[in-house]
């Protein structure tokens, strides 16, 4: 019996994210469905309200919004779920100054 | 018995282009997903700041299916995927995934595999020696030793072509990690003390721009026995190993019959480099 492939990335650990910032460029051609987790270790009552995009790319330099938008909502835990997302998949974010935050962001893929 | 067993491996597309010892303990083809192929990370205890900073961020694998900007997906070797792994575009970033098995008899294991490396096309250039190294390192410990042999291939530094085999014997001091008195913890590929393997100058199929990619045969031999890398070929060279030494340290008190084996690549430049994996072959001698 076949199962589904299934793969957990950790996209950033305990990294600071503040200012203008996007995570590494993730291959994901082979998923058809994909959940990014932020945990936040540090910032959770202070990020509050702040958004985080999914961003979409051709080629895995240039990209683009995908209109999915993660927004902090306090908890330590929040996520964003994205399908239909092509070969390649990132988030990325504009903070204000002084907003920073140490996160785990995981990006889980599944066929 | 010998005979029949060449010649089923080789009326096996995916095998015949390997030359595995007779115990295949495994065969990596990513087609097939990631493979229990994951990242390497660092001892810590009570928080991941008790890390060492060198392996805070040795970045996961992924999947990949050589998307290139100017002609699309290229695929792997056989097949549509291949295992990558990416640095960050900073220069002397150094990305490693691994895979952790235990051996059974101490004796000789191979690794083969089908590779292929390039920096990220961001760049309208030759970009050859903007990939600063790839490596392969061996984890193991046996009654007396923990030791890692590693080796590795140093295309380039600070933006000259080198293109020679290094191995590397010299190691960091242990350090301890968090306050419990049982984790312990040193760098092991750290930039310094790399040594040329004798004659391990060789010149690999970079091709003519960044997004063409070629792949190459890789077999390392080592011998659980002597603790010693015994073979290196790559393509066409073969190289003697003779003097090439591991890192040694006394055995640990959790990591017995430990086999781990793992690939790395740096960036000499800031922007991201690459190593692709077509499939991966571990095999043995045992009875």
């Amino acid at each position: 019996m076949m199962v589904r492939q299934s793969y957990t990335a950790v996209v950033e650990r305990n990294h600071v994210w503040q200012g203008s910032f996007a995570t590494e460029p993730y291959e994901v051609g082979w998923a058809g469905e994909a959940i990014f987790f932020v945990r936040l270790l540090e910032g959770r009552t202070e990020l509050r309200g702040l958004p985080i995009r999914v961003q979409v790319s051709p080629d895995g330099i240039h990209w683009c919004d995908e209109g999915a938008v993660l927004t902090l909502s306090g908890a330590e835990v929040n996520f964003v779920r994205v399908s239909h997302f092509g070969n390649w998949l990132r988030l990325a974010g504009t903070w204000p100054d002084g907003a920073a935050g140490k996160v785990i962001a995981t990006l889980a893929l599944k066929e | 018995m010998e005979g029949l067993h060449s010649a089923l491996l080789r009326a096996d597309p995916r095998l015949s282009k390997f030359n595995p010892l007779s115990r295949i303990i495994f065969y990596d083809d990513f087609d097939v997903g990631l493979q229990g192929w994951s990242e390497l990370i660092g001892n810590y205890e009570g928080t991941l700041d008790s890390m060492l900073p060198g392996y805070d961020d040795l970045r996961p694998p992924m999947l990949s299916n050589l998307s290139m900007w100017d002609t699309g997906s290229a695929g792997s070797m056989e097949g549509m995927y291949a295992l990558k792994i990416a640095t960050r575009p900073s220069a002397g970033a150094l990305s490693v995934d691994t895979k952790r098995v235990t051996w059974r008899q101490r004796g000789p294991v191979r690794l083969e595999a089908y590779f292929a490396f390039k920096p990220e096309a961001t760049e309208m250039s030759l970009s050859e020696v903007d990939v600063r190294s790839i490596g392969v390192v061996f984890d193991v410990q046996d009654e007396k030793y923990r030791y890692m042999p590693h080796l590795r291939y140093l295309n380039a530094f600070q933006g000259k072509r080198v293109a020679h085999w290094q191995f590397k014997r010299q190691r960091a001091p242990l350090m301890p990690i968090g306050s419990s008195g049982k984790t312990v913890s040193h760098f092991h590929l750290a930039p310094e003390n790399w040594e040329d393997v004798p004659g391990g100058r060789q010149f690999l199929c970079y091709n003519e721009i960044a997004t063409k990619h070629n792949w190459h045969y890789l077999r390392v031999d080592l011998n659980l026995s002597s603790r010693q890398i015994t073979g290196l070929q790559c393509n066409d060279r073969v190289h003697d190993m003779a003097g090439v030494e591991p890192m040694m340290m006394p055995a640990m008190a959790n990591l017995w019959c430990m086999l781990n084996v793992g690939f790395f690549i740096e960036t000499d430049v800031d922007k991201r480099a690459f190593l692709y994996l077509d499939s991966v072959l571990l095999s043995g001698e045992w009875e």
